[in-house]
């Protein structure tokens, strides 16, 4: 629209020779677009062909997903290893169970832990704040391969091994430094007025945090959700360093990174995977896609910039 | 008004704590989960990586020991080959691609909003499930890839089971997560003034200079961002404990990266050498860090806007 109406100001009365121009632009555009739709879809093509091939040959049988040549459809799809996978054999929903454990806890965990802390960060003064703040941001650029040695002997001398809490007690203890910073930001710019007011009802820090702000924070908390689900739902390392040895404990992911290595795998199983792995998948691209729009277009940024 | 300074000035000595006890209290849990879940493991990682200690029966300070033991380790070479090999040709390789992607979806053409969704769906896929994806896909032997190569009349490859061509192999299937950086590239070129645009176009400047000019510049301070990001990533990767054979190292240790390396030998269950393990995660916090304030210190290029 804009682009027109600049061409319009500068251009002479039209006369016939600039129409037949402006035909051919017009032709040359569509030109251009045609390959750069076909160039986008192949590029489109390319990236989600794994994903399409794991769902068609998790519907083939088990003697076929063994057999040559390789094909990309089944001949005849069969449930047979989504019957395989919800079974009770198979342990995965023992396994999924674990990880809705860890999930729950972490999805309470970790917003409430980290929008108390940004609350003390957003709303309220204190001595030292800037320098908890400043030590608080020090740990996103701390590699968290220095840390993981001391933290699995610390967790062992309390008796944690073998159980899920490595995986969720400390997520209390501040709910991690950027989503308490997103929370932060997004409290800071809450108006005032609201908080004002509510002081001179009467009410104490904790209520305003509670009944004022934290209802509005509705929208980053979200995020913040998204964010623990998909660490903690597709985490396999924590799950492996702690209860690699505890069969009970095993989450879902733990359990198919158990099937594909230690396990010794063979190619009939192979549609069994691939039915884990769409399984796996499915909450993830569910979420994403509910809420694509915010995700894509980066309300990470947006909160920093704010 | 003299009464009421009097006032202010008794209330300072009981008042300071007063004033910050709220502050403090709402802030407590992460000054507790610092000290006890990040300070406290630092100060002990570095005591481990001055001994010996084995998680149960001996622990003495052996001074430089664990850190002399690495020039010796010949893992340690391999390790470092690998991971410094891995991310000097993954980081600037995901940064360019993913930054033609995501002009490619900037363009303000009807659909385009899908072919974004198309992208970054690969990212949505949990880690885990990708790696068990590519190893079927990998496979020498029933896996399509070679299908399709025999059907187009090429030799197939052994991929992710040779030495030789099992780095590539990784390296490729890392770019089907571009849609990462994709999105933080797209939030950023959001963030570019039209109107630079609008006021280089009525100058007559052409399409190939206005991205030279005004849009990767505008867009360098999200390019440092995601260099340093990338950075720190690459040189932790331990995407290889699910796709590489032998335990994550891949054929003949082509595979073996520096993270793996510490996974193996304080968890790997036959060793159990957190001393070792620690002086090392110590020297790869070093190279990290180093990296990071180079690539601070050389941000001339970097455009932070008008205000600085």
């Amino acid at each position: 629209m804009k682009r027109s109406a600049a061409i319009q100001f500068k251009a002479p009365p039209p006369t016939i020779a600039l129409a037949a121009s402006r035909r051919k632009k017009q032709r040359e555009r569509a030109a251009f677009l045609t390959v750069m739709y076909l160039f986008m879809a192949a590029v489109a093509v390319v990236l989600l062909f794994p994903y399409a091939f794991m769902a068609s040959r998790s519907l083939m049988s088990g003697r076929e997903v063994s057999g040559l040549p390789v094909r990309f459809f089944p001949t005849a799809a069969t449930l047979e290893a989504y019957q395989k996978f919800f079974s009770g054999g198979s342990h995965y929903m023992r396994y999924t169970l674990n990880t809705l454990k860890v999930l729950l806890c972490n999805m309470i965990a970790i917003p409430l832990s980290a929008s108390l802390v940004a609350y003390g960060f957003a709303k309220l003064r204190f001595k030292g704040k800037g320098l908890l703040f400043a030590a608080m941001m020090g740990t996103v650029l701390l590699p968290g391969v220095v840390l993981q040695i001391p933290q699995y002997i610390l967790f062992v001398s309390l008796g944690w091994n073998g159980t899920l809490l490595p995986m969720t007690v400390p997520n209390f203890f501040g709910g991690g430094a950027i989503n308490v910073f997103l929370l932060r930001q997004f409290m800071r710019s809450l108006p005032k007025d609201l908080d004002d007011a509510a002081k001179i009802d009467g009410a104490n820090a904790l209520r305003r945090y509670w009944s004022i702000v934290l209802p509005l924070c509705v929208p980053v908390i979200i995020f913040v959700w998204i964010g623990v689900f998909n660490t903690y739902w597709g985490d396999y390392y924590s799950p492996l360093i702690y209860v690699r040895s505890s069969p009970d404990k095993i989450t879902l992911a733990l359990g198919i990174y158990n099937e594909t290595t230690v396990n010794a795998p063979t190619i009939n199983d192979a549609n069994l995977r691939m039915a884990a792995g769409v399984f796996m998948s499915l909450p993830p691209a569910v979420i994403f896609f509910i809420f694509q729009r915010q995700l894509i277009d980066g309300i990470v940024m947006t909160g920093i910039k704010g | 008004m003299r009464a009421s300074t009097g006032q202010t000035n008794a209330k300072t000595a009981g008042g300071f704590f007063k004033k910050s006890m709220a502050g403090w209290l709402f802030t407590s849990p992460m000054t507790l989960g610092l000290l006890l879940f990040t300070f406290y493991p630092m100060v002990m990682s570095l005591v481990y990586a001055f001994s010996n200690f084995n998680g149960v029966e001996q622990f003495d300070f052996v001074g430089f020991r664990n850190f002399t033991d690495v020039f010796s380790d010949r893992d340690f070479y391999t390790v470092l080959k690998n991971t410094f090999l891995h991310a000097a040709i993954s980081v600037p390789l995901n940064l360019v691609l993913s930054y033609l992607l995501a002009l490619l979806v900037n363009q303000r053409i009807k659909g385009i909003a899908s072919f974004r969704v198309f992208y970054y769906l690969p990212v949505v896929i949990p880690g885990i499930v990708s790696g068990v994806l590519w190893k079927d896909i990998y496979n020498p032997e029933f896996g399509i890839l070679n299908q399709m190569l025999q059907n187009l009349g090429l030799p197939p490859g052994k991929f992710l089971e040779a030495s030789g061509t099992a780095m590539a192999s990784l390296i490729v299937l890392n770019l089907w997560t571009l849609g990462a950086s994709m999105a933080l590239w797209l939030s950023a070129l959001k963030n570019i003034p039209e109107a630079l645009y609008e006021s280089a176009k009525i100058d007559g400047i052409t399409p190939v200079k206005r991205l030279f000019f005004i849009t990767v510049p505008m867009s360098t301070t999200m390019i440092f961002y995601n260099l340093i990001t990338g950075i720190i990533g690459a040189l932790q990767t331990n995407s290889t404990l699910v796709i590489a054979n032998s335990k994550g190292r891949g054929p003949d240790n082509s595979l073996y990266f520096y993270a793996v390396k510490i996974y193996h030998e304080a968890f790997d269950g036959t060793r159990f050498n957190y001393g070792y393990a620690s002086a090392l995660a110590w020297i790869l916090f070093l190279i990290i860090a180093l990296l990071t304030v180079t690539v601070f210190k050389t941000n001339k290029w970097v455009y932070y806007g008008e205000d600085g």
